[in-house]
């Protein structure tokens, strides 16, 4: 009987919670008669997003695009590395440690040195999306592939399960839930790489619209670029974690993962 | 001290009336040894089983049932002697075994139907031919209205009546079960003794049980072989003469409980 009740609660405070806090900020905007350039009033940024909606989609789909990419390239790239990681010793041995440290290191400030190689352009922008997005998706990858108990594959030894088999039937499955959790960080920061890449340099692209509006003191622009980011953003994480609702059925979405970018 | 060939087989009753040569044991134990580097874990330890035959591995926690059972489910290497099941070799996991572990081990993304025919996938074996079979298992073990339930939607008990299902599934003359039941509450604990033995007597496998419950060991078995501690050897073997098909009130009984005294004082004597 409580259920239903708190059900419908965990969907309709967070969106209550949100309405609220933006009439708190279009009320205390106009009563105090801040100006647009500091900061505009919701009302505003939605008006913008309306009137120059034009600029704002020929920008955010260059952003889109390489996200996209850059992120798909992660995945693939992460789940083929953890492959090797789960199957080779050697090369487990060799560059698991340096993976794993590469945690550490705030990858964005190599921006300026892709340049230095990649020139200003896309496949800068791209190559800071996937040194952003690879490594979490590599080590969630690996937890995946090696997390199945010893158990399991004494059981799957004992019925003659070939190596093979072994893999597609339980290493597979059993990696998905790190498998999306490693996905949806990596969403993350793909979007992160494309934009602060657009910072540094790019004529195009959300990152760029932000840049430039900032430099114009178009600070409603900048919000209303920075909204469609974000909705963007959401989106991709949505479909993923849509994609896992149906892939991962047997448990509930996990929210864990290693992160870091 | 341990049981060879013949006195395995005083408790087939149709090894009296077959003609010619006995046939090879189901299971044969010959001198088998099992080093962990330093860590001599099994010594010597010599056993036969008939077939047919309901035999329980007796002993506390580390004096190296898993591992006896591990080798002869071809999981494990043996580091002396030989293992043999119905006369051949074991020199690595095969066809006619079937294992039960303390976990169920089932997958949590496979139903309890496609868990049970796991065993027929990994062995290439044809899937509609044994899907009536895993079927029927399932109505055995009293979980058929499981069939297509994920494993988490089971209790403990129903999970592990599905791994014996999985164990069963592609026919295995030989079942071993390493303590399967050790990890459930008494009650079901008793319930699925009843229901393996329902099963046992339906199917007449040959089964090794490994149990470090005395009562358990006496209420299943036709004989029950105590391992002494480690390095592991067998230090004595009872033969359980009570009549079949067995109910728990047997329990109650002097006689269980003359058997259940014996291995316990066997116990006591070695481990104490
Ligand atoms: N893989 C292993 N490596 C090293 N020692 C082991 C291993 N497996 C078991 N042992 C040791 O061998 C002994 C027997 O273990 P085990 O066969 O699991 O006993 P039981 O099943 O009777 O509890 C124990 O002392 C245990 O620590
Ligand atoms: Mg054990």
């Amino acid at each position: 009987m409580a259920e239903p009740s708190r059900n419908a609660s965990t969907v309709a405070w967070p969106i209550a919670v949100t309405a609220g806090l933006l009439a708190g900020w279009e009320v205390i905007v106009r009563a105090l008669g801040v100006r647009p350039i500091i900061l505009p009033a919701p009302s505003e940024i939605v008006r913008v997003m309306i009137a120059r909606h034009d600029v704002l989609l020929d920008n955010l789909w260059p952003s889109l695009t390489l996200t996209v990419l850059g992120f798909l390239l992660s995945v693939a790239g992460g789940i083929a590395v953890a492959l090797l990681i789960t199957y080779s010793r050697a090369f487990r041995l060799g560059f698991y440690p340096i993976i794993v440290v590469s945690q550490v290191v705030p990858k964005v400030s190599i921006a300026p040195l892709f340049i230095v190689w990649f020139g200003t352009g896309l496949v800068s922008n791209l190559m800071l999306a996937i040194l952003v997005a690879f490594f979490p998706m590599t080590i969630n990858a690996v937890m995946g592939f090696t997390s199945t108990d010893g158990d399991i594959h004494k059981m799957a030894r004992a019925f003659m399960g070939s190596p093979a088999q072994i893999f597609w039937k339980i290493r597979l499955p059993n990696a998905l839930p790190h498998i999306f959790a490693g996905m949806k960080i990596s969403i993350t920061l793909a979007i992160i790489g494309v934009i602060v890449s657009e910072f540094v340099a790019s004529q195009e692209g959300i990152g760029y619209l932000i840049k430039l509006s900032s430099g114009l003191l178009d600070t409603p622009l900048m919000m209303a670029a920075i909204t469609v980011l974000s909705l963007a953003g959401l989106a991709l994480y949505g479909l993923i974690a849509l994609a896992e609702r149906r892939a991962v059925y047997w448990q509930p979405p996990a929210d864990v993962g290693a992160g870091g970018g | 001290m341990t049981g060879s060939g013949g006195t395995a087989l005083k408790n087939d009753p149709a090894a009296d009336a077959r003609p010619g040569p006995a046939p090879p044991p189901a299971l044969d134990i010959r001198d088998l040894r099992k080093q962990y580097g330093e860590l001599e874990a099994i010594r010597s330890v010599s056993l036969a089983v008939a077939d047919g035959e309901f035999v329980s591995l007796l002993g506390p926690s580390g004096c190296g049932k898993s591992t006896l059972l591990m080798i002869a489910a071809g999981l494990s290497r043996a580091s002396g002697g030989s293992v043999t099941i119905g006369g051949t070799a074991v020199t690595g996991p095969r066809r006619d075994t079937g294992v039960v572990f303390q976990a169920p081990v089932l997958l949590p993304w496979r139903s309890v139907l496609d868990n049970v025919l796991l065993p027929i996938e990994f062995q290439g074996l044809p899937r509609a031919t044994y899907e009536p079979r895993a079927r029927d298992l399932l109505r055995m073990a009293r979980i058929d209205a499981f069939a297509d339930a994920l494993p988490h939607q089971l209790s403990g008990g129903m999970k592990q009546r599905a791994a014996i299902c999985r164990a069963l599934v592609h026919e295995p003359k030989l079942l071993l079960m390493d303590e399967p039941f050790s990890a459930l509450d008494a009650i079901t604990r008793d319930e699925m003794g009843v229901e393996l033995l329902r099963l046992w007597q339906a199917f007449r496998k040959t089964v090794v049980f490994v149990t470090h419950s005395i009562r358990e060991a006496a209420f299943l078995s036709d004989r029950v072989l105590v391992m002494g501690r480690r390095p592991a050897t067998i230090v004595e073997e009872v033969a359980i003469d009570l009549p079949r098909p067995r109910q728990i009130a047997m329990t109650e009984d002097e006689a269980f409980n003359r058997h259940v005294r014996r291995l316990r004082r066997a116990i006591e004597e070695n481990h104490g």
